[in-house]
Parts: structure tokens; C-alpha cells; sequence
């Protein structure tokens, strides 16, 4: 990381808690500031962004902040790189990785899926968001168009589990399947059920989703 | 030991062809209320859920859509008789018909669209104003299609039901829930921070709406004789509800106190009897909160699928909820029958267990009078 100052570093710290305790409104002045400071696009999103929203996804999977705070710190994200983006674009700054996100045939729940879209959003991933009652096709155009690194497959109903599998052999039949990477989760869906209809990752919840997702394409 | 039942609603008789054991059933479902014993623990010879794993084909001759075929009230009660025809229903298993058109029919009749899968039905938030989610206030339309539609399955439920079957009240959720329904759980979890006010307001006026519906439905089935019940089959004489909150996964402890206790306190109140449905591991984080609602005597528990089905996993909370005072309904598969009643006591038990055929539930039945 550059040697930033000692007030930029306050400015990031100031972001970074902002972002943490769910301050939409104070986090796009932060990001202008820390930018008016000097510090590369790269520094603000990873020291003062990222770093924020990976110990959201920490305390999720401790059960220290439930959906509602994960909900407010990814708003207040979204508020930062609104200012972010053109700064990012200009000095070329690549996202993560490239996933294409979506409730499987049949299924109308959303919150989930949004939630690991905004957990991966926040993690520096671009993220492809599908919506829901997605069938098996329209997962195979999506590999097809964008070549998304990931396909991430969301389930609520044991009803709708059998999509998850169906999903995961269209990728197949249609010659696709080798080129990317199947994330599975949801409330029926387990590692063993990920691992029997092949499956290449299974996430319990939004922040175990970003490590497994950066494990899949071999990121930070 | 003599069971003093003196608070409990005065008991009518219950005349079911295929059930001549209603009233001692209806006995034993009230002891176990109050985590005690005629003669035996009740048993009800089904699945939680099991209504949801085959739907009915879709004719496209006879309806044009699902909806149609939820709405079609002759359909729906003729496939009822088709499943309780020739059966005899033993322990606390119930010819039960209960009008349903999916667990969102309560936010459907604010306007909010009812779509119609297969199995279950969903309804679309309607709380989007851009002056604000809350700016445009909440009615019940009493005209309600949906409203109409239970009303009519009702009636007609009831003019075939002596002797054959009891009639019940549709799957109603309100509190938090109807709200979700009709915000979108997302925005809501928002609104929790944002507009917190509004969502007490705009809760508070659903849960008068909630208890003019359940007395609109009551007051009919009772004036046809019949008992209080609804999808969880154990029907009572009085007011039975099912309390809820499917959304209290997603919320903490402290949200939980401040936004959904205060309703369900409300909605267990205004009852005599509640079982309250305690829908998995993200729901079972509030339990301490849960075992204070008044008049709440019994939670469901509802423990999931893969690594959370097998009930000797919950062992524990079944023992915790006892020890609370407080009754429990449980659901296990047939192989977990003996191991659970080795583990557990049987005050305040209510077991959900499906069988293979009428000598297996005899079976059971003589299994559980030796449990004491």
C-alpha cells in the first residue's frame, strides 16, 4: 500500500467505519475527501471499502449483525463507489472476478441472492444479478454473453432444489460447464447436496459466499 | 392424576363418522396444552408440510391458470373427500378441510397480487410510495376477492361437512410477516432503521385489521359447531391461533424485542389457545423472547432439512421448551420414535410422525400408552 498520510489514513479509517456502521450519507464526502487527499482509487476501495465489508461479512457468520446491518453497510458501500467509479476507471482498476447471480427456477426469493450480490459487490467483484425464477437456459446465455468466472445459484424452497441440479447439467450439455465455476446456496441447500449435483462451491451465508467465490477464482 | 381443565373453554361434542374417538382426542389435545396426560401423549398421523409435496396437474381444459384451480372451491373440497374417502383417522389425525389460498392471503386482501405456483403462492409488495413506503395508509378491503373466495370456500365447506370432516380457518400470518409481505423483506429490514415509526404504526393497524379478520371466520365457524382450527390440524374449543414470524431469521434479538414481540403479544392475547410456529435455527435465536408470550402455550418446532432434520439434534431445545413450562409439537420420521421417547418425557408432547398404514399407527398407538 502507498505511504499515505497521516490524514488520509484518518479519512480512510473514517470511511472504513462509516461503511461498517452503515453512514450512507456520510460515505460519499469521505470518498471525495480521501481522493482530494491523494490516495489512489485502488487504496480507497481496499483500505477503506473492502476491508469494511469483509468484517460485515464477519460478523454475519458470527451472528454479531444480522440482514438489516449487512443490508445498511452495503448501501453505504454503494453510496462510496457511486463517487468511486469514475476514479476506478481511469486508473484501470479490475474487478475481482465476474459472477452471474440468480434464484433458480421456481423460486421467488430474492433476499438472499441480493444480499451475497451486495456481499460480493462489496468484496470487488462485478456482479451479473439474474433475479429470480431464472431457468437452466437463460444460466447458460448468461455464461455464453459475459463469461462470468462463477455462476451462483440460489435456492430457498427444498421444492426448488431440483433446479439447482437441472441448472448445473445444462451447463454441461451445453459445452459450458468447464468454463466456470457453480456456487450453490440457500436455506435447504447443504455441502453434501452441493457436491452431488456437481457443484464446485458451497456458501452457508452472504459473507462465507465472498470467501468462497475468491477461493473459486484463486483471489484475495 | 385429576386434570384440572377449569380455565380451559367449555367443551361440545364432536360427531365424525370416521373418527368416533373425536371427543377424547379433543381431551387429550387439551391436556396437552397444559403439558398433561389422560391417557397418553397425542399423535397426529401425518408430515408437517406433507400437503405441499404433490400438487394437483394442471388441466387446461378446466382452468386457465393455477390461480383458477386454487380459486376452483369444488375442485379443492372434492380432492379432500377423494383423500379422507374410506379412511379412519386414528390418535389425534383429523378429517380436516381448511380453505387455503397460500400463507400471504391476509396481505392479499391490502391489494397486494397473489401469484399462484404449483404448491405455495407469494404475494407482491405493494409499499413503494415515493413519498415515502408509509405515506399511503394500509385498508383492508372487506371486498376483497380473496376475502370473497375464503368466504365462499367456507360455505360451502360447511354444508358438506356434518359428519364427515371439521372445517378450519386459512393460513393467516400477520404481524411482521404481513408486513414483509407487502414491503418486501428487503426494504423492510431497511425500513427498520429508516422509518422505524411508521413500521410500529403500520403494525399496529395491521394487527386490529388481523384480530376483526380471525373474529370474521371464527364467529361463522363456531356458529356452525365448529371447532377452532386451522393448517396445524390440532383443533380446539376456543380460539386457536398459530403466531409466527418467519421474518425474525434475518433480524437480531434486539429487533426482534422492539419490533415483533409487542404484535405477538397482541395477536396471543386476544386468543385462548396458540402454538407458536417456530420455523428453524434462525427463528429459534429468539426462543427466550418467544417463551414469555401470553397465553402462548406450545411452540411447533419446525427444524429444516439435511444436517437439521434429524429431531435427536434438538433434543436439547425440546427439553429446554418442557422445562420452560411450555408444550411442544414435534416431527420426526418413524425410525426416530423410539431413541426420542427414550430421551424425552412425554408431558407436553405432541408427536407428527407419518406411517406406512393403519396396523403401523394401531401400533404406535398402544407404543405411546405405555409411555408415561
Amino acid at each position: 500500500m502507498h505511504a499515505e498520510s497521516p490524514e488520509t489514513l484518518d479519512t480512510l479509517d473514517d470511511l472504513y467505519d462509516a461503511i461498517l456502521d452503515g453512514r450512507s450519507s456520510d460515505v460519499p464526502a469521505l470518498v471525495q475527501r480521501a481522493l482530494e487527499l491523494g490516495a489512489p482509487a485502488r487504496v480507497v476501495l481496499d483500505a477503506g471499502m473492502i476491508d469494511a465489508m469483509r468484517e460485515v461479512g464477519r460478523q454475519f457468520e458470527q451472528q454479531e449483525c444480522f440482514v438489516p446491518e449487512m443490508l445498511l453497510a452495503a448501501r453505504a458501500m454503494q453510496a462510496g463507489l457511486g463517487v468511486l467509479r469514475p476514479a476506478l476507471q481511469q486508473s484501470d482498476v479490475r474487478a475481482a472476478g465476474r459472477v452471474a447471480i440468480g434464484a433458480v427456477r421456481g423460486d421467488m426469493h430474492d433476499i438472499g441472492k441480493n444480499l451475497v450480490g451486495m456481499m460480493l459487490e462489496g468484496a470487488g467483484f462485478e456482479v451479473l444479478d439474474l433475479g429470480v425464477d431464472v431457468a437452466p437456459e437463460r444460466f447458460v446465455e448468461a455464461v455464453r454473453t459475459h463469461r462470468p468466472g462463477i455462476v451462483a445459484l440460489s435456492a430457498l424452497l427444498t421444492t426448488t432444489l431440483p433446479a439447482m441440479h437441472a441448472t448445473v447439467q445444462a451447463l454441461a450439455e451445453a459445452g459450458v460447464r468447464s468454463g466456470v465455476r457453480v456456487l450453490v446456496g440457500g436455506t435447504p441447500v447443504t455441502q453434501e447436496y452441493a457436491q452431488e449435483i456437481g457443484a464446485d462451491g458451497y456458501a452457508p451465508d452472504a459473507g462465507a459466499a465472498v470467501r468462497a467465490a475468491q477461493a473459486l477464482l484463486g483471489v484475495a | 392424576m385429576p386434570i384440572d381443565l377449569s380455565s380451559s373453554p367449555a367443551a361440545r361434542s364432536l360427531a365424525l363418522d370416521a373418527k368416533p374417538d373425536a371427543d377424547a382426542s379433543m381431551a387429550r389435545i387439551e391436556a396437552w396444552f397444559h403439558q398433561q396426560i389422560i391417557d397418553r401423549a397425542p399423535v397426529r398421523f401425518s408430515r408437517h408440510n406433507a400437503e405441499y409435496e404433490a400438487a394437483p396437474p394442471l388441466d387446461p381444459a378446466r382452468w386457465p391458470d393455477r390461480k383458477a384451480q386454487w380459486y376452483d372451491a369444488g375442485f379443492q373440497i372434492e380432492r379432500f373427500l377423494d383423500s379422507i374417502a374410506g379412511r379412519r383417522f386414528h390418535g389425534e389425525t383429523f378429517p380436516l378441510f381448511w380453505p387455503n389460498l397460500g400463507p400471504n392471503v391476509f396481505a392479499g386482501c391490502y391489494g397486494a397480487p397473489l401469484l399462484f405456483s404449483d404448491v405455495t403462492s407469494w404475494a407482491e409488495p405493494i409499499l413503494s410510495d415515493p413519498a415515502g413506503p408509509y405515506a399511503t395508509p394500509l385498508v383492508l378491503d372487506w371486498q376483497s376477492e380473496h376475502l370473497a373466495k375464503l368466504d365462499g370456500f367456507t360455505s360451502l365447506a360447511l354444508e358438506q361437512a356434518p359428519g364427515r370432516y371439521i372445517v378450519g380457518y386459512t393460513d393467516l400470518h400477520p404481524g411482521i410477516d404481513w408486513l414483509a409481505a407487502l414491503r418486501g423483506s428487503q426494504a423492510l429490514c431497511l425500513d427498520l432503521y429508516d422509518y422505524p415509526e411508521a413500521v410500529h404504526a403500520a403494525l399496529q393497524q395491521g394487527m386490529a385489521d388481523f384480530l376483526r379478520f380471525f373474529d370474521h371466520f371464527d364467529d361463522r365457524l363456531k356458529a356452525a359447531g365448529q371447532p377452532s382450527v386451522s393448517w396445524m390440524a390440532i383443533p380446539v374449543w376456543g380460539r386457536m391461533h398459530i403466531p409466527s414470524c418467519d421474518f425474525a431469521t434475518m433480524i437480531s434479538p434486539r429487533q426482534f424485542d422492539a419490533f415483533v414481540l409487542p404484535v405477538l403479544a397482541q395477536e396471543c392475547a386476544a386468543m385462548t389457545h396458540n402454538i407458536f410456529h417456530m420455523d428453524g435455527p434462525g427463528v429459534m435465536r429468539h426462543l427466550d423472547s418467544i417463551l414469555t408470550l401470553p397465553n402462548s402455550q406450545a411452540i411447533q418446532w419446525v427444524q429444516g432439512v439435511g444436517h437439521d432434520k434429524p429431531i435427536a439434534k434438538w433434543i436439547p431445545l425440546v427439553r429446554r421448551i418442557q422445562a420452560a413450562g411450555k408444550s411442544v409439537v414435534v416431527d420426526l420420521e418413524l425410525h426416530e420414535l423410539e431413541p426420542f421417547l427414550d430421551a424425552v418425557r412425554p408431558q407436553g408432547i405432541y408427536l407428527c410422525l407419518a406411517s406406512a398404514d393403519e396396523q403401523d399407527e394401531l401400533a404406535i398407538l398402544k407404543r405411546l400408552a405405555a409411555w408415561v
